[in-house]
């Protein structure tokens, strides 16, 4: 990159300016020197939140030029890691060290990481959607003539990365008139506008981006690999973990497993050593005989997923498994009648419904757990007591008007019945650890007593112990004869817990597994499953 | 154990912002008891209640808008607009006192169902929408009475805004009436809780089968009804109509509702709370003319006051986290 614009920001770095963009320069440092030369250090970083501990103690060392993946189950901790690497998070044990021209430097915000020129990509695209590409790059450092923009100058260059990652946009659209594929690619490209690069790490810059934009990545990454970036590379697709990094850190349950070499692994060695664990008991529930049928959904569509079809019956547990974005949630989110179906039709105990909004379906009988109570499935600011109320006021009042003694009642004895901690039933939900949290969206839906439950990832950010309970009133609905659903992208959970399981990819059914073909299933063989391909004309690759 | 106990229990009533709220206006009270020599009068007392009525049910209404999560500054001219109602039908459209008074409401409940049908259907944001309304509506008001006062209130309904009964003044008995009923829907029916579920978050509304646009529109024109409400008492009080009328009300129904513990970002507030801040408002302005501060100032601590305690509330919001 030239740096002859960077007006404003150059003189607060240029003092620890390295040339790592400049490969000329980089030379002199010699092939050897830069192979051993640590960049990164993360030593013992422990990340604790209210109820769970998310990294229990991770430790490993990231050397100059070199790409190394990330890769660990859904929950496994990565973008928490992330997040404490860049600063974004501080550590509660522990430290993150990056190697500023000999010296060690820890990030301590977001800013100062991009001082010390490390660079995220994140999941979700965070750019400023009504400015243009250009002023997407130039963002905080906008070109300058004297003391206004110059605008000439910062077309020319955008043009320039633009021509480099052959985008074949201008650099005057605004970032929201682009197709999602393309915003993804902006914001990638974006971090070549930086001038100290040192670390470069992409969290899933592949799940939105054709095969075209995969391959302009990957020679991106080869590139600051070269002249002497280091990169963290996190991926669910293993194939091209294989194929553009040096070496891959396993990571499992918030720990740290081993970093081996590339070379010396193969798809199936990093598939067994991210889902082996030793806690597969807690799945272990009693199950009950299927009875008659509940909830039928026939070849259901929305925009999200296709031809999607299954069947739920009484005492049954029923598995979603998918990886993320495979339309799991939006399926049931249809079903709940929060999303529009586009067609295809719905059956609660053989009669047909259509179910244009949650009260319909709660009416029917459904209950949905959500899967971010946070944002839809609690009144965070409000108290236990009404968030265990909240979903079946109609059920306890009469004109209106509610019975306040009933109200408090069933408080308390969902209180004991799925043993939430909290001190009074009066206390904030906002307060509460995740499990409690969870358990109170459980009671809240236990109160209105529906036979179909839908749990989507119920055990997101909830501790071990809060699981275990969790799963127990799950074995205890099935005994009553309820149906239940279970949407996780945790495969031990989803297939321990199931008796039947439906695998979706990309918005489809890839596969659906009755009881004996699940129990002889190995995880590697579902993972499969969950990674088909679907091209445009329903052709299935494997 | 046990005394810990009590002890944080007090620390969380002395938290609440009810107790502080009567801890300062007792102070208050004192302070211009003993300072000044016409403050404890029963003149002087009637005369707080008074003020304290009109801007009190207005800011009830207010309350139950900003728990969800929304904001109406339109209310000073939604009563302007029934006060005139109320004047044009009796003094101009020679229309008895009961339908005089059916019409002020229902120009103000029509008025709540439009902000409501903005705020909904157009998902324009509540401060927006009803800046709109109110703009509108001031207009009318002007084109309406032709900028001048109406005259000619009937004479028994006007008497009524002055009479008191067992030294009460009516006005603040319809104010206290409102209150408990307010209250008590908060309390006890379905449709105060959702307003607290609105007001924590859209999506948790809807997702938990409650339905966004009947508690929309439901609470806009409840407030409507509130509005309509003090714009009769409004018309009884000044005796006439007045373009100005409800000027300004805004700012102290929605002071009175922050000082009584609401919060703009929704889902907190409570009718008690409101009606202390509407006291606690009245009362600054009423003992700073007794202690001979003139009005200009007067306005400079008022917005003091608001200011502070919209800090302290934040700052222990912080403390919670």
């Amino acid at each position: 990159m030239q740096s002859c614009f960077y007006d404003l920001n150059a003189e607060r770095t240029s003092g620890t300016r390295l040339h790592s963009a400049n490969p000329h320069i980089l030379k002199t440092l010699g092939e050897k020197d830069m192979e051993q030369e640590v960049l990164l250090k993360i030593e013992n970083v422990v990340k604790t939140y209210p109820g769970v501990q998310a990294l229990k103690g991770i430790s490993t060392t990231i050397r100059k030029g070199e790409v190394r993946a990330l890769v660990g189950e859904n929950g496994a901790g990565k973008s928490t890691l992330i997040k404490c690497i860049m600063g974004v998070e501080i550590p509660t044990e522990g430290k993150v060290e990056i190697n500023v021209d000999g010296k060690w430097e820890c990030p301590k915000n977001a800013i100062d990481a991009k001082n010390l020129g490390m660079h995220a990509n994140y999941q979700n695209v965070n750019i400023a959607g009504n400015l243009s590409i250009a002023e997407n790059y130039f963002l905080g450092r906008l070109p300058m003539k004297g003391r206004i923009v110059d605008w000439n100058t910062m077309y020319s260059e955008s043009q320039k990365i633009i021509d480099k990652f052959q985008l074949n946009v201008n650099p005057r659209d605004t970032i929201v008139s682009l197709p999602v594929a393309m915003q993804a690619m902006i914001t990638i490209s974006k971090i070549s506008v930086n001038d100290n690069i040192r670390l470069v790490i992409f969290d899933e810059p592949t799940a939105l981006l054709e095969n075209e934009k995969v391959e302009t990545l990957f020679r991106y990454i080869k590139e600051l690999k070269e002249s002497g970036v280091s990169v963290i590379y996190v991926s669910h697709r293993l194939e091209e973990i294989m194929e553009i990094c040096d070496s891959v850190t396993i990571m499992k349950d918030g720990t740290y497993v081993e970093t081996k070499d590339v070379k010396d692994v193969d798809k199936d060695y990093l598939i067994s050593k991210m889902v082996g664990r030793s806690m597969v008991d807690i799945y272990n529930i009693e199950h009950q005989k299927p009875g008659e049928e509940l909830l039928r959904v026939e070849n259901l569509t929305g925009e999200k997923f296709r031809n999607v079809s299954f069947s739920l019956r009484k005492g049954e547990i029923l598995g979603f498994f998918g990886l993320v974005g495979a339309g799991r949630s939006e399926v049931m989110r249809a079903i709940f009648g929060v999303d529009r179906i586009e067609s295809g039709k719905v059956f609660v105990k053989g009669e047909e419904v259509h179910l244009k909004s949650p009260k319909d379906a709660m009416l029917k009988g459904i209950g949905f757990l959500t899967e971010d109570r946070r944002k839809d499935g609690l009144a965070l600011q409000q108290s236990v007591k009404l968030n265990t109320n909240m979903y079946s006021y109609d059920m306890i009042s009469k004109y209106g008007i509610i019975d306040l003694a009933k109200e408090t009642g069933r408080a308390e004895e969902y209180k004991e019945k799925v043993l939430i901690k909290t001190p009074t039933v009066e206390q904030t939900v906002n307060n509460l650890s995740g499990g409690n949290q969870q358990k109170v969206v459980i009671a809240k839906l236990l109160c209105r007593d529906p036979d179909i439950l839908i749990f989507d990832e119920p055990t997101v950010g909830v501790d071990v112990g809060a699981k275990d309970e969790i799963f127990k009133i799950i074995e205890n609905l099935i005994k009553q004869g309820k149906g239940v659903i279970i949407v996780s992208s945790y495969l031990p959970e989803a297939m321990g817990l199931s008796d039947r399981m439906i695998v979706m990819s990309e918005g489809r059914v890839s596969g659906s597994l009755e009881n004996e073909e699940l129990k002889q299933m190995e995880e590697e063989d579902v993972l499969k499953l969950a990674s088909t391909i679907y091209y445009e004309d329903e052709q299935e690759v494997v | 154990m046990n005394n810990n106990q009590q002890k944080t229990n007090l620390k969380a009533l002395l938290m609440k912002t009810e107790v502080s709220m009567v801890a300062i206006i007792g102070l208050i009270f004192i302070l211009a008891s003993v300072g000044t020599e016409n403050f404890l009068t029963a003149y002087n007392l009637t005369n707080i209640l008074k003020q304290c009525a009109i801007i009190g049910i207005i800011s009830i209404a207010e309350t139950y808008v900003i728990i969800t999560g929304g904001i109406d500054i339109s209310c000073g001219a939604v009563v302007g607009m029934s006060t005139l109602m109320v004047a044009m039908a009796q003094a101009k459209w020679g229309l008895g006192v009961p339908v005089s008074m059916v019409l002020g409401i229902v120009v103000a409940v029509i008025a709540g169902l439009f902000n409501a049908m903005l705020v909904y259907e157009f998902k324009v944001p509540a401060f927006v929408a009803t800046l709109g309304s109110q703009t509108i509506l001031r207009g009318l008001i002007k084109v309406i009475s032709n900028g001048g006062t109406v005259s000619g209130i009937d004479k028994g309904f006007s008497g009524f805004a002055s009479a008191s009964f067992l030294f009460v003044p009516n006005l603040a008995i319809v104010w206290f009436v409102i209150a408990v009923i307010c209250f008590l829907l908060l309390k006890y029916a379905i449709f105060g809780r959702n307003l607290f579920v609105l007001g924590s978050g859209e999506e948790v509304a809807k997702l938990n089968g409650i339905s966004i646009r009947k508690t929309i529109y439901s609470t806009y024109a409840f407030a409507g009804l509130l509005y309509g409400i003090a714009g009769i008492l409004l018309c009884a009080r000044i005796n006439s109509a007045i373009p100005t009328a409800g000027e300004a009300y805004e700012t102290n129904a929605i002071a009175a509702s922050v000082l009584g513990g609401a919060s703009l970002a929704g889902g907190c507030g409570s009718v008690f709370g409101t009606v202390l801040g509407t006291i606690l408002i009245i009362l600054i302005d009423n003992v700073g003319t007794q202690f001979g501060i003139g009005a200009f100032v007067m306005q400079v601590i008022t917005g003091c006051v608001i200011v502070i305690a919209i800090v302290i509330d934040q700052l222990k919001k912080r403390g919670k986290r």
